[in-house]
């Protein structure tokens, strides 16, 4: 096998210095994306939960329009659609690599959420409106400490997808991981060496996020009803 | 489709006629064969894993959460940049043609694909009853025979909602396409986008026309297709989640 006596070792450990600072954009989209993405889900989702009018109506669209379009159709309107409409628009990528996350990662959390508090019983919030709750205090207490673990592990999967997404960045030149990867590969031709990285970095961090779920999922799971 | 064109302004006619009869045509063609993929290596796979032998078992477990677990097109590059260097090493000259970047898309999202359909198909199969299998060994099916015959019919049932998701799914990502240059709709899109945006130069009168990109209406354009044909697959997979749930 001449691919494996050939892997150059030195080559990543000479580039370890550009694939550490993709990694870290990498690492800096996908943290933005998810915080915003957990924001959008949970305002969204309890305006979708709790049908409080137009805003519901227009998450619902929101949701709708975004979950059955492709992200990079979006990433290419929000990069060179938009800035055509306003001026306001014109962002340079790395700002839009995090809004199209955000939008994206926000109507798939605005479901997830969505489902996590309808499926809070309603005698428990009858409970706490009768203790004399007001309904902030009782979304505060009640709904979101239960409708957010069940939405738990459903979310932390749209974060892993979310992730997974940042790499889509390469199509607008964003310098992330995957798109440092392939400037070298365009120089070096050093192939197997640029894909292993790529390829140990992504299934290590999304094999990790998933077994949190796993471990989450034990966890914070609402015990029985008996 | 010509009524269609008549209705659009003059800059739109081309840019429309290239974008749904070449774009649509690639994106179609990317869609279909990844889907037929997924599915054929998919229920195979899925079906071997309900096999009670640990290293099989292993193996497509790994396969699995390989290709589920890499962003697609990390696993489009693989196929299209890294796999020909091993192929040419090992005198493999079948999987050297993979490096044509329409066929290392649709192998990419295939690998995907079948990932998800193998996980879909195991629950499936495992939600079948001890009772069926008992039934088919006793009617003298082998194991083949018997998942053919008796076990996966039944699946089936199962599979249904989750391959029309699979359906939607592989064709927004056939837009990953698009970054190694295959021409379906996005590529499309921006292929005409940058023409527009080179302004022409009349010879004899030196007057400037054109540079409008017109990107905004060109992406926003294709926004609409795609929704147009995602949404009626996610209302029928919701649909048929609902109609055909055990």
């Amino acid at each position: 096998m001449n691919v494996l006596a050939a892997f150059d070792w030195q080559y990543i450990w000479d580039h370890r210095g550009v694939l550490f600072d993709g990694l870290v954009v990498t690492l800096k989209l996908a943290a933005i994306g998810i915080a915003g993405a957990f924001f959008v889900g949970l305002l969204l989702g309890a305006a979708r939960a709790y049908r409080i009018p137009v805003i519901s109506q227009v998450a619902g669209v929101y949701v709708e329009l975004i979950r059955n379009t492709p992200i990079l159709v979006q990433i290419f309107l929000i990069a060179y659609g938009l800035p055509k409409a306003s001026e306001f628009f014109q962002f340079d990528f790395f700002t839009v690599a995090c809004i199209a996350l955000v939008v994206w990662g926000g109507a798939f959390n605005t479901e997830n959420f969505r489902a996590g508090f309808e499926a809070v019983p309603f005698r428990y919030r009858e409970a706490a409106y009768a203790l004399g709750f007001g309904p902030i205090k009782t979304f505060l207490n009640i709904s979101l400490p239960i409708g957010g673990r069940i939405a738990l592990p459903s979310s932390i999967n749209t974060y892993v997808s979310v992730f997974k997404n940042t790499a889509l960045m390469v199509a607008i030149s964003v310098e992330e991981l995957t798109n440092v990867a392939k400037q070298s590969i365009d120089l070096d031709f050093r192939t197997w060496e640029m894909i292993s990285v790529l390829a140990v970095t992504y299934l290590t961090l999304v094999w990790t996020m998933s077994a949190l779920i796993r471990l989450l999922e034990r966890r914070l799971a609402i015990p029985e009803e008996r | 489709m010509n009524w269609f064109y008549q209705r659009l302004p003059e800059w739109a006619q081309p840019v429309a006629e290239y974008i749904l009869e070449v774009g649509l045509k690639y994106t179609l063609i990317i869609a279909s064969i990844s889907v037929v993929i997924s599915v054929v290596v998919g229920v195979l796979l899925g079906t071997l894993m309900t096999i009670n032998f640990a290293p099989l078992r292993a193996a497509i477990r790994l396969y699995i959460e390989v290709w589920r677990g890499l962003p697609i097109i990390v696993t489009i590059f693989l196929l299209y940049f890294a796999l020909p260097t091993l192929a040419d090493e090992l005198h493999l000259g079948l999987i050297s043609e993979v490096a044509d970047p329409l066929r290392a898309s649709i192998l990419g999202l295939g690998l995907w694909g079948s990932a998800q359909i193998a996980e879909a198909t195991r629950g499936a199969v495992q939600s079948i009853p001890r009772e069926q299998h008992e039934a088919a060994a006793a009617l003298g099916f082998g194991w083949l025979g018997a998942h053919a015959n008796v076990i996966l019919p039944q699946a089936w049932r199962r599979l249904i909602p989750p391959l029309v998701g699979l359906s939607v799914g592989v064709i927004q990502n056939s837009t990953l396409a698009s970054i190694l240059g295959v021409p379906e709709v996005l590529e499309a899109a921006n292929q005409q986008t940058n023409a527009l945006a080179v302004p022409t130069v009349d010879p004899t009168t030196l007057e400037i026309t054109g540079g409008d990109s017109h990107a905004l209406e060109i992406y926003l354009g294709i926004f609409v297709l795609f929704f147009l044909i995602s949404f009626p697959l996610t209302r029928l997979a919701a649909y048929l989640e609902r109609r055909l749930a055990v």
